[in-house]
């Protein structure tokens, strides 16, 4: 079960995993946006060609990718085959009452269906190869201008590293708590829905009472150990930018170029 | 006996919230600078709460006016936060006292807080992460260490703050026996080391054992002090307490049960031996 808990990071020794958080990051979020400028054919091609040279170099098995997409394979197809039966335009093959099939379509469901298949594709690639406690970092980093408009970002940061780093403890607590209930005879994977539901209380009772126990336990060692608000406090993990992001940075730009170049006006 | 004290505490009495009967009953007493005590007695007995009137996480009832005082500064709202540079404790739940992320961050953690530059946390962390043995862990994330590392690695953060005063409450109470033996092995070390003040609240006996003084404690109320050795000789006084004795204590009070004779000076296993063997060669 563990395994799933550490986000889904695969522990990696390739280029990618050398790269600092904050440029994955930002790279991702980025890629969602210009994938919105490839629009025609040598775009696509470019874009598709980009995506996997970004897989290929965190060196991982192809199932990891897989593993991304299936998730939401239903979702893609259900959107692909909207856009097939409803798109109009161009040369129509085939019309029966509401739904047709055009040259349009066609060219649209394809569209769709690489776009979404790419982004999960690229956010998969930054999950796979970053620790959460890197992403979190890489969040605060970015989120940092947020304080001139007074927004507690020390704070916030701490409270997602405290979160990150209680996910397996809590899931842990879970398991243990599901099977002491079994032991009582607890059943939480039959019945209706309203008798599962149920059946989830003796669960979540003690699991909410042991989270505020032990954050009442955490706070009393936090404050015995000196941390108090608002004081100066210093940072001993930091992040650093190196020659790999160079790579990344040079990455993006081309193919930013590329499309602006190839895309039809 | 006053210059000698690290700590000193006189007619402190605390009632939590929504109770009516007082947790810690106008309690006094002192810790002699260098020295291992225990404190004892059964649960609800508001050994932990000492503790936490100590380093200022609770504030004493206003009544028979308190006195706290730490490595000779007063217990305010002022100095609270020197005082809490002076002592670390290390709680029962390795869990639940774990704010890093990983072991390097969790030692870390009160130096950040402290506001010591990065360079020098770069130095002392480490240093402080070998001493409790846990070098092959630095980047380890708290799920995968055992409980006895967890406790390893708190011990480490209150080494990387260098504190004059160690509270341990209940800290092994929640390890294995191994995990046990270990931690207290790296407490007495660094005692030594850095001549330390150490007090350690326990239900453990053998822990108790460790001790050179020993406070009992019961409902609040402060029952007997002194040293081990006098302390476990009042078998009776535990036993009424529900507290437990050390192993020789239970052997010679067996002993004197079944008619034979032992002086009372006797005590300690190894006492206890060479005694039985003396008297058993004479026959």
């Amino acid at each position: 079960m563990s395994k799933i808990l550490i986000g889904r990071y695969v522990p990696g020794n390739s280029l990618v995993y050398k790269m600092d958080p904050r440029g994955k990051l930002l790279v991702t979020i980025l890629f969602i946006f210009i994938i919105f400028l490839a629009n025609n054919w040598v775009t696509y091609a470019i874009i598709t060609i980009f995506s996997f040279l970004a897989v290929a170099a965190t060196k991982l098995k192809a199932k990891v990718f897989w593993d991304g997409v299936k998730p939401l394979i239903w979702l893609i197809l259900f959107t692909s085959v909207l856009q097939l039966f409803f798109t109009t335009g161009g040369q129509i093959y085939w019309n029966w009452i509401i739904f047709t099939i055009s040259s349009y379509g066609i060219t649209n469901a394809i569209y769709i269906f690489i776009r979404f298949t790419l982004i999960i594709l690229i956010s998969t690639v930054m999950t796979v190869t970053t620790m959460p406690l890197e992403i979190a970092d890489a969040m605060e980093w970015i989120l940092t201008p947020l304080k001139y408009v007074k927004v507690p970002i020390d704070k916030i940061a701490l409270v997602m590293s405290i979160a990150l780093r209680f996910v397996p403890t809590l899931f842990d607590e879970t398991l243990k708590i599901m099977n002491a209930q079994r032991s009582r005879g607890a059943d939480f994977n039959n019945g209706g829905l309203i008798k599962r539901a149920k059946a989830i209380t003796p669960l979540l009772v003690p699991l909410f009472i042991n989270s505020l126990e032990t954050a009442v336990d955490l706070s009393t060692a936090m404050e015995s150990r000196g941390y108090r608000d608002g004081a100066n406090r210093t940072r001993y993990r930091i992040l650093k930018w190196s020659k790999y992001d160079l790579y990344e940075l040079a990455y993006f730009i081309i193919l930013v170029l590329l499309l602006l170049v190839f895309r039809t006006k | 006996m006053a210059k000698d004290s690290i700590i000193k505490i006189r007619n402190v009495s605390f009632t939590y919230p929504d109770t009516t009967s007082p947790a810690i009953n106008n309690i006094s007493f002192d810790i002699k600078r260098g020295s291992w005590t225990s404190i004892i007695g059964h649960n609800g007995s508001g050994k932990s709460t000492i503790i936490r009137l100590i380093n200022g996480l609770l504030v004493p009832d206003n009544k028979n006016s308190p006195y706290i005082e730490v490595d000779g500064t007063e217990l305010t709202d002022k100095t609270v936060w020197n005082i809490r540079d002076k002592v670390g404790i290390v709680f029962q739940n390795p869990d639940n006292q774990f704010v890093g992320a990983t072991v390097a961050d969790d030692v870390a953690f009160g130096l950040e807080n402290r506001g010591v530059p990065r360079s020098k946390m770069l130095k002392i962390v480490p240093e402080a992460i070998k001493a409790v043995g846990m070098d092959d862990y630095t980047n380890a994330e708290p799920s995968n260490l055992s409980g006895g590392q967890k406790q390893r690695v708190a011990i480490a953060g209150i080494l990387a703050i260098q504190p004059k005063i160690i509270i341990l409450d209940e800290a092994t109470s929640m390890l294995d026996p191994s995990g046990r033996s270990k931690i207290l092995q790296i407490v007495h070390q660094m005692k030594k080391k850095d001549n330390l003040t150490v007090v350690s609240i326990t239900h453990d006996i053998d822990e108790a054992n460790l001790a050179d003084q020993i406070i009992v404690m019961n409902n609040g109320g402060l029952v007997d002090q002194g040293n081990t050795k006098e302390i476990f000789s009042k078998v009776k006084l535990l036993k009424s307490l529900g507290l437990d004795v050390p192993f020789a204590s239970q052997v010679k009070e067996k002993l004197l049960q079944s008619g034979i004779s032992i002086p009372k000076e006797i005590n300690s296993e190894k006492e206890l031996i060479n005694y039985l063997c003396q008297s058993n060669s004479k026959k």
